[in-house]
């Protein structure tokens, strides 16, 4: 049945694609994965993940894939041992891989790339997974791709955890969701039964740190993914919020309020005591730490108005970096490092970017009511939420040259995005 | 004397009796009802004599207004005659502020009424607070509930 449908897609994506044809993109074939079984699962697998990895390469500008088609059928022994000739007027790279059912129900799955011309293997790359988590091998499959070809780390692999939204606008009743970034593999982390903010993702993807409700005062939670579980970060009645994991996923940055005061600390994401890192008056908040850890952003009113500081990560030589007109709220710091993106208040809401000396200032999104970036792993893009006028909230993304932001596709209305790192 | 004492048992059995017949259930709930009149009674009298349960704020900011200091004037006289009560302030931020300025500068207008009813001599034992960020969309305020 998917096999046949095959031809109409082929015509889509030609059609869909022409507009990139003048950019210069290395063109990589993607013939349909092979397979060793005699029926079973492995053949529609091997089918859908050729088409999911020549989906995943589309939306890069640096390679163009051809295929799959069904004419470029390749036994399972040709899989290291590809015929090139018959790609050499197409293609510049190549990508063959095959899908084999294990006795135990899981799926092995290769992949191998190749540089046409020279007739040489650029990478291999292999897993075993659950049946039902063939997309996470064929999302790897295309970051072997995108590295070989581009010498980059793939980005195709990442997870979007986010607040999920039902109910009246008075009573709502807010989840942890989590999902691929290509919108597959939904769940929710939390049932509902309290109120939920702020999901971050671990660097490993293996915990999500977040701000509940539940109890007497709402307070930052570090939950497994793998169990659900959830404990308190800081022992403790007073508020905490605001969290951030570091770069190496051992501490957790976040804010702590005493009286009308709320200061930046951080405490190891396991649990123990917290070490504060501001002492200003004021609203400390929203700490994000540099891909380096060596550095933290933080939003302080210390000088009247919510504006962005920098400072050293143990608390050292904190300065001013936005002096623009308005607010600036929510940074977040970009996983390249050069860029920290921002909520900027002031004639409504945007989200800009700046570097972190405080140069090159850029609103990126019009508004009126955005909030909450959060960077693609790229560093080329980022995801935040957007509520329209009749106070339905979303996830969109922008690239940081600008344009149109697009929606990102969640089962409900959506708020406080988080984009992971590439998962392990 | 031992008359009377029988008669109010009996009087007191026949209530109980009378209660189980179904045109009479209303009386069933009838121990309950004087903690709940009490607590429903004290809130009506608390909204009464302070004028409101609410205080305002301007946008982004947690100066208490002169309105706002003759409402927590009234609320602090209150809970001094009611040292019973324990109440919960509740601040609240916009829709325009951003999620986590939002927790915080609804614990800064729940802080500065708390002081502030301290300043005026209530106990500090009397009074919780609490911020609800913007997760209940309103004007920018803080809620004086009573608790118990």
């Amino acid at each position: 049945m998917i096999l046949k449908l095959a031809p109409l897609f082929l015509i889509g994506l030609t059609l869909s694609t022409a507009g990139f044809a003048d950019e210069p993109s290395t063109v990589i074939g993607i013939p349909p994965l092979a397979t060793p079984d005699q029926g079973g699962d492995a053949a529609a697998v091997a089918w859908q993940a050729s088409q999911l990895i020549a989906s995943d390469l589309r939306a890069t500008s640096e390679l163009f894939p051809v295929g799959p088609d069904q004419k470029d059928f390749y036994s399972y022994p040709e899989v290291t041992a590809p015929t090139f000739s018959r790609w050499k007027s197409r293609a510049k790279a190549l990508l063959t891989g095959f899908v084999r059912s294990r006795t135990d129900g899981r799926l092995t799955v290769g992949c191998y790339v190749y540089d046409v011309e020279k007739g040489r293997e650029l990478g291999r790359t292999g897993f075993v997974v659950p049946a039902g988590e063939w997309r996470r091998a064929a999302h790897k499959c295309s970051g072997l791709a995108y590295q070989s070809i581009t010498g980059a780390p793939g980005m195709f692999d990442t997870r979007i955890a986010y607040v999920a939204e039902t109910g009246s606008r008075e009573k709502r009743i807010k989840r942890i969701a989590l999902m691929d970034s290509d919108g597959f593999n939904h769940s929710y982390l939390t049932a509902g039964e309290s109120i939920v903010l702020t999901p971050r993702i671990s660097p490993k993807g293996d915990r999500v740190a977040f701000v509940s409700f539940a109890g007497t005062t709402p307070h930052v939670m570090v939950a497994s993914i793998a169990s659900g579980q959830p404990r308190a970060l800081v022992q403790g009645d007073a508020m905490s919020f605001a969290p951030r994991f570091s770069p190496d996923g051992r501490q957790i940055a976040f804010a702590m309020m005493s009286g009308s005061n709320s200061d930046i600390y951080v405490a190891d994401a396991n649990g123990g005591p917290a070490r504060r890192l501001t002492t200003a008056p004021g609203i400390d908040t929203s700490p994000s730490f540099s891909p380096d850890g060596s550095q933290i952003v933080f939003e302080s009113d210390r000088s009247g108005t919510p504006q962005l500081y920098v400072m050293n990560a143990d608390g050292s030589v904190q300065r001013r970096i936005t002096f623009g007109g308005g607010y600036y709220e929510s940074p977040v710091w970009s996983p390249t490092g050069e860029l920290i993106a921002f909520t900027r208040r002031g004639g409504g809401r945007q989200i800009g970017v700046i570097k972190p000396g405080g140069s090159e200032e850029h609103v990126l999104t019009s508004g009126p009511s955005d909030e909450g970036p959060s960077w693609a792993p790229s560093g080329k893009a980022l995801v935040f939420q957007r509520t329209d006028a009749a106070g339905r909230s979303g996830l969109y993304r922008v690239g940081t040259s600008g344009g149109e932001p697009q929606k990102v596709t969640t089962p409900q209305d959506a708020s406080d995005p988080d984009w992971s790192g590439v998962l392990d | 004397m031992r008359r009377a004492v029988l008669l109010i048992v009996l009087a007191l059995f026949a209530g109980s009796a009378s209660a189980q017949l179904p045109g009479l259930r209303k009386r069933q709930p009838m121990p309950q009802i004087p903690i709940i009149v009490g607590i429903d009674a004290l809130r009506a009298d608390f909204l009464a004599r302070s004028g409101s349960d609410l205080v305002y704020f301007a946008g982004d900011s947690a100066v208490l207004s002169p309105q706002a200091r003759q409402t927590l004037g009234a609320q602090a006289q209150w809970l001094l005659q009611h040292p019973e009560v324990v109440v919960r302030i509740e601040g609240h931020a916009d829709l325009s502020d951003t999620r986590d300025h939002a927790l915080a500068i609804g614990a800064r207008r729940a802080e500065e009424v708390r002081s502030f009813l301290v300043l005026m001599g209530v106990p500090a034992a009397q009074l919780s607070t609490l911020s609800w960020g913007k997760e209940r969309p309103g004007p920018p305020r803080t809620q004086t509930i009573l608790v118990r």
